[in-house]
């Protein structure tokens, strides 16, 4: 008996084009979502504001109701639809430009109201679609296309780390960083969006995933080399791990 | 602060600012979303207590840019909702404005303006008639804007605000000043007199036995674009054929006509008053919409009338678009001031003098 083991998720729009580059992580954050979406019951029910960068795209895969936000003001339209219609489900998913640069204020504030909504944050240590810019998460000595010789702390100053900063929000009520460089982080990538849907279901206020993705394109890496930099350079200076659980008391 | 009864009855004696926050409430306003700036801070103040007292949506935003893209997410699922604000933190807000004339959603703007440019002052002003009307936004966009004379059409306009932007799915600016957010008249409430638009065709309510649905502005080619923007600007077309608003007295046989709007427009018709008492045939003029302008009026006007004076509390913003109307038809002088209060009866009295009787 022939069993299934392939399945792509309800939450994601059958007759698309993949977009992304090869070998980029944003193929399998949008999946992991798509199947917490799936799981929790939640198509039918979501609205999602989403961002500006390589992220956009995700109106063109997921199946859910979507408003497209200028750069860095999602949690700023995201609070918007919950406050309206506080018994939809509400997310975004956002680059960190995106995230934790032009929108950090939006960010930070959506988490210190502990506005009862779920941000999916990828970093991926650059503005991807404009081109491979230094941007808030770019690592001390990358070099990038405005960082020619290396970020050095001269110029550029230090990069942020989002998880923590969110953490410290008292409205916060999940804050997590994972990483998609293997299959078991993958698996527990997928949990911990999960958590994040579940808290936001129960109520509990804000919840944030920081994902650690590959931009392979202006890496200039193949797909497998922009993984192994994902594990050897930027899970040293972003860790992943839980930084924040209500009701785990972290 | 005060707090009025949401519904007052009869005559009451209210604040401009208080009576928009107040008008909102009535019209059915379901989110607020704002942060503070004089000389509207009132309206902000107001809607803190009262959509809590209401159970209606309330944030006190970190900044302009939130207040304008909360009122963006808030106005995707087709919720009636507003944010309040002036002069330099409208600058805020102009990349929004232009994605959501692009998404085609329903915000509502109140805008009192202060002195300018850059922080310049509180007093009373009306330099931001171009920031309404045209906009520091990208691309091809239009807002409808309405200005506001009294405390009375604060109210009328406030609640017009919420229909047009609904019905037409625009941003829509109700545009008064410090004076007027500032000054208390006599005015009535009423209720709000529009029926209310179904916007369930478009509003994301979660694809709930429907497919999903999304309201962007990116458009995939160049083509799009344009199918687009022909749409949008049939759209205008249609809002200029049928809303334009405005008030004129004694333009009959005028031979000048004083055109000016918002509070700058009490004056005028005081001094016009005078000059008739004293035989000068001169009439005034009011747009009352000032986006869409009233061309096709004041272009009739122009067969009729020798001379435009335009006034208005700014270095002439106001005046481009009466010449324009006029297209050269007649001349059309400008007799204005920067900021402060509105220009003197009898300065007016007199600029007319002068003008009519060269
Ligand atoms: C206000 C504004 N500034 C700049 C841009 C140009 N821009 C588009 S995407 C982008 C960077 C996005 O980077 P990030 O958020 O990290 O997402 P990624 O593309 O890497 O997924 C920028 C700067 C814009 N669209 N709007
Ligand atoms: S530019 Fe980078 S982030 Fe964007 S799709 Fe390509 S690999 Fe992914």
């Amino acid at each position: 008996m022939a069993t299934q083991v392939f399945k792509v998720p309800d939450s994601i729009i059958k007759d698309m084009t993949y977009g992304f580059c090869p070998g980029c992580d944003h193929g399998v954050a949008i999946r992991l979502v798509a199947e917490c979406l799936d799981e929790l019951g939640l198509k039918e029910n979501a609205i999602t504001a989403t961002s500006i960068g390589c992220s956009v795209c995700l109106y063109d895969y997921l199946d859910v109701d979507s408003v497209e936000a200028p750069h860095g003001r999602a949690l700023a339209e995201a609070t918007g639809i919950k406050r309206a219609r506080p018994d939809k489900f509400v997310f975004t998913y956002q680059g960190d430009g995106d995230f934790a640069s032009i929108g950090l204020g939006e960010s930070t504030h959506a988490a210190l109201r502990g506005e009862n909504i779920t941000a999916i944050c990828i970093n991926n240590t650059t503005y991807g679609m404009t081109g491979g810019q230094l941007g808030p998460t770019t690592l001390l000595g990358q070099v990038t296309t405005t960082s020619p010789t290396g970020r050095n702390v001269e110029y550029y100053g230090y990069p942020i780390r989002i998880a923590e900063h969110i953490a410290l929000c008292e409205g916060t009520a999940y804050s997590a960083r994972v990483s998609l460089d293997s299959v078991a982080n993958i698996r527990k990538a997928k949990q911990a969006i999960k958590k994040a849907f579940e808290y936001q279901l129960k109520g509990l206020g804000f919840s944030f995933v920081e994902i650690l993705s590959t931009c392979p394109t202006n890496w200039h890496m193949t797909p497998q080399k922009a993984h192994d930099r994902v594990r050897d350079d930027m899970m040293k200076v972003f860790v992943p791990g839980v930084y924040k659980d209500v009701l785990q008391k972290v | 602060m005060t707090l009025t009864a949401t519904k007052p009855e009869g005559k009451v004696l209210i604040k401009g600012n208080y009576a928009i926050a107040n008008a909102a409430v009535i019209a059915g306003c379901e989110c607020y979303f704002g942060y503070p700036i004089t000389p509207q801070s009132e309206i902000g103040e107001f809607m803190s207590g009262k959509m809590q007292e209401l159970k209606r949506a309330y944030v006190s935003s970190e900044s302009e840019l939130a207040s304008i893209n909360m009122v963006i997410g808030a106005c995707s699922t087709g919720a009636k909702a507003m944010t309040s604000s002036s002069s330099c933190a409208v600058s805020l807000m102009q990349e929004a404005l232009s994605y959501a004339t692009a998404e085609e959603l329903p915000v509502v703007l109140v805008s009192v303006m202060r002195g300018g440019p850059g922080l310049g002052n509180i007093y009373p002003s009306q330099g931001d008639y171009n920031q309404a009307t045209i906009g520091g936004g990208n691309g091809d966009y239009k807002l409808i804007v309405l200005a506001p004379g009294n405390v009375q059409e604060c109210i009328d306009l406030t609640y017009k605000a919420f229909y047009l932007a609904h019905k037409y799915k625009n941003p829509t600016m109700v545009l008064a000043d410090g004076l007027l957010g500032q000054m208390m008249e006599p005015v009535t409430f009423g209720d709000y007199p529009y029926p209310e638009v179904d916007d369930s065709a478009w509003a994301l309510t979660g694809a709930k036995g429907r497919g999903r649905r999304v309201i962007r502005s990116y458009a995939p080619s160049a083509d799009d674009q344009c199918v687009f923007l022909n749409k949008l600007y049939a759209k205008y077309a249609l809002i200029e054929e049928k809303e334009v608003m405005y008030d004129e007295y004694m333009t009959e046989d005028a031979d000048l006509i004083v055109a000016s709007f918002g509070s700058m427009s009490r004056n005028v018709k005081s001094a016009v008053k005078i000059a008739r008492e004293k035989g000068l045939k001169v009439g005034a003029f009011r747009p009352i919409t000032i986006s869409p302008f009233p061309n096709k009026r004041l272009k009739e006007l122009s067969c009729s009338a020798k001379k435009f004076l335009v006034t208005e509390i700014n270095m002439g913003q106001m005046v481009r678009d009466v010449r324009l109307a006029v297209n050269g038809k007649v001349p059309v002088e400008f007799y204005g001031k920067g900021v402060g209060s509105m220009i003197d009866v009898e300065d007016l009295v007199d600029k007319i003098e002068s003008l009519i009787e060269v």
